[in-house]
């Protein structure tokens, strides 16, 4: 029974190992892309001499293109558009988890579709209207936009988080005198943390990864890494060591937010256990 | 003097699409100051609604609730000095107990707000009572239910509400914990005398621990009355149904001339006062009042008996009765399946419905 048990685990351990290894080997592939020196980027064989030069021109922006600048654009876009869609979204989905209310339905499956409507079909009234409110290529009409992607999906987890959480720990607290704002603050959302974590490193990397938007939606002054980086592409040659390197760059603030938010997360994925 | 007074309090639930539903038809109540009521009814009777109206986490669709002589219909929850005990107690899970208990004293605005030294004193004063002084620093997660259920009800207390409310307060304790909870419940509501609602669907509970009694069904109080006389005088056959345990004998016949009820051909009981020949009526026996006697009374075969050692109860089947007869034993008795025996119900203890409205003839 035990040495079948054991053999399970190894098996499932081997399993782990081997989508591990196929999961990582993009990256892997391109952390020694950008290690090589130019004159051999295309070379099949694994020996040469690493060097760091095309991270000093990424970051140095040599090239011509502001990469630091993309950079500091996306942490200001994604960082804003998560804030803004918490500000909106935890009262609207403690209010749609708490209360039913005239089209309460309809409203939470409007703000559902725009997760699974293409953002292709909205990019071009969109492109047009964002000229005409001067909101192309600045910081607001990126934070803006976002909201299509932060706001539903921080609303609808954030939604079951709050339905977990049993109605009569706030009322306890509207008995023991606390205002329904108070009960919100000081009790409901307290015990949601780790689901607020979750749900912002969530809507962080979305928003962090997003393409299109800023693609269509900005030019030279908002424009994000995932766009800036494909800068690197063009010109006479693509330089693809350049590529890699700014790509692992733009990799790092979302892994230091999961590294950082890790001991909540868990907490979050394994949350419903409030209930006494 | 009058703490509590319900006045033809309703509730409608309305949803779009469904038809409305009347959750509590019009009580009314009055509960004298230090009085414990029990509001017993099974699940969906309006009991719950009726206690969430008073706390004032329900709205009101109709009638008045007066605490202390001034209606408090329309003022929110805060405001209105009820204490509530939660059925799933509703104890905060990142503070700890002592925590918990002084969490409303911190509320802002709270009329009894006090300094720090006076939350902690009045802290400890009712950890004292209700006996949690060395579980103040443990977190909800480690307790038992019946450390739960004292935590709840202290954090209700230490406010010094005008009106305590209990929701299902033994609901969730095992057998043994119920007892001594129970115990402590009625020492404390004695000890410190608040006028208090305990809603159960528990007999037991509203029996041992409540002053009066309501029966409630359907959004109706059935009944009224002291546990003795909910026990002795049921006024409907619900009533007597719903309290009793094991349940009351319901019998349908038609009554005699001769002060007799004629279940079958060969079977009547006979009846405490007079009604009219013909009349068709349901008898209430209780498994209690009735007794297996040696030579007279009323021809029964034993279909089944489960002795329970102080006590035993018998399922008898009586010739043309479909209904079985349960009588509560003694534990000297030995029955065998089949065995003949005869049955005599004291008339004075028999109980007599309306057939058609299920009220007390009494």
């Amino acid at each position: 029974m035990t040495g079948r048990k054991r053999l399970w685990g190894w098996l499932a351990d081997a399993a782990l190992i081997l989508y591990f290894v196929f999961a990582l080997f993009p990256i892997a592939w391109m952390a020694i892309l950008s290690l090589k020196p130019a004159d051999q980027l295309f070379s099949t064989y694994f020996s040469f001499t690493p060097t760091l030069d095309a991270y000093r021109t990424v970051l140095g922006d040599s090239e011509g293109i502001p990469f630091v600048r993309f950079f500091v654009n996306s942490l200001v876009v994604s960082v804003g558009a998560v804030a803004l869609s918490l500000v909106v979204g935890l009262p609207a989905a403690y209010a749609s988890a708490r209360w039913r209310f005239k089209g309460s339905e309809n409203l939470m499956f409007t703000l559902l579709s725009f997760r699974f409507a293409p953002e292709l079909t909205v990019i071009i009234p969109l492109f047009v209207l964002y000229q005409k409110l001067g909101l192309f290529d600045t910081y607001v009409g990126m934070v803006w936009v976002l909201q299509l992607i932060t706001l539903p999906l921080i609303v609808w987890i954030m939604r079951s988080y709050f339905a977990d959480l049993t109605p009569e720990l706030e009322q306890a607290a509207l008995l023991d005198g606390y205002t329904r704002k108070q009960a919100f603050f000081r009790v409901a959302l307290p015990l949601v943390k780790p689901g607020i974590a979750a749900v912002s490193l969530l809507a962080f990397i979305f928003a962090w990864n997003n393409f299109v938007f800023p693609l269509i939606l900005t030019s030279s002054q908002a424009q994000t890494v995932t766009v800036g980086a494909l800068s690197f592409l063009g010109g006479d040659r693509p330089k693809y060591n350049l590529t890699a390197a700014a790509a692992l760059v733009s990799v790092v603030p979302p892994l230091l937010l999961a590294l950082t938010i890790q001991r909540y997360l868990v907490r979050g994925l394994s949350f419903g256990a409030v209930k006494s | 003097m009058t703490a509590l007074e319900l006045r033809q309090l309703r509730k409608t639930y309305r949803s779009r699409g469904r038809p409305a539903v009347d959750a509590v038809r019009g009580i009314d109540l009055e509960l004298r100051s230090g009085e414990l009521l029990g509001l017993l009814g099974p699940s969906g009777c309006g009991k719950s609604t009726t206690l969430r109206m008073i706390a004032g986490l329900e709205t009101v669709t109709g009638g008045d609730i007066l605490v202390g002589g001034a209606s408090v219909v329309g003022r929110p929850a805060q405001d209105r000095n009820i204490g509530v005990a939660f059925e799933n107690y509703a104890l905060y899970p990142p503070l700890s107990v002592a925590e918990n208990l002084s969490f409303g004293l911190r509320a802002r605005g709270r009329r009894t707000r006090g300094s720090r030294d006076d939350i902690a004193r009045r802290v400890a004063e009712i950890a004292e009572r209700v006996d949690l002084a060395d579980i103040l620093q443990a977190r909800p997660a480690g307790l038992s239910s019946g450390q739960k259920q004292r935590v709840a009800l202290a954090r209700a207390l230490i406010r010094e509400p005008d009106v305590l409310l209990l929701d299902e307060p033994l609901s969730h304790l095992d057998a043994a914990q119920r007892d001594t909870t129970r115990r402590e419940l009625k020492r404390i509501q004695r000890d410190l005398g608040h006028t208090t609602i305990l809603v159960t669907h528990d007999q037991e509970e509203a029996l041992s621990l409540a002053d009066r009694i309501a029966v409630m069904k359907d959004g109706v109080i059935q009944q009224l009355g002291t546990p003795y006389e909910i026990y002795d005088s049921p006024a409907n056959v619900f009533v007597a149904d719903f309290v009793g345990e094991p349940a009351v004998n319901l019998l349908p016949g038609t009554a005699t001339g001769d002060g007799h009820v004629r279940l079958s051909g060969t079977v009547a009981f006979a009846l405490p006062l007079k009604v009219a020949e013909g009349r068709e009526v349901v008898i209430g026996i209780r498994p209690e009042d009735l007794e297996l006697s040696g030579e007279s009374g009323v021809p029964a075969r034993v279909t089944a008996h489960e002795p329970l050692l102080e006590s035993g109860i018998a399922t008898l089947s009586l010739e043309g009765v479909a209904r079985p007869l349960v009588v509560l034993t003694g534990p000297e008795a030995r029955l065998a399946r089949d065995e003949r025996v005869r049955v005599t119900a004291d008339p004075a203890l028999t109980h007599v419905f309306d057939a058609e409205t299920g009220d007390s003839l009494r």
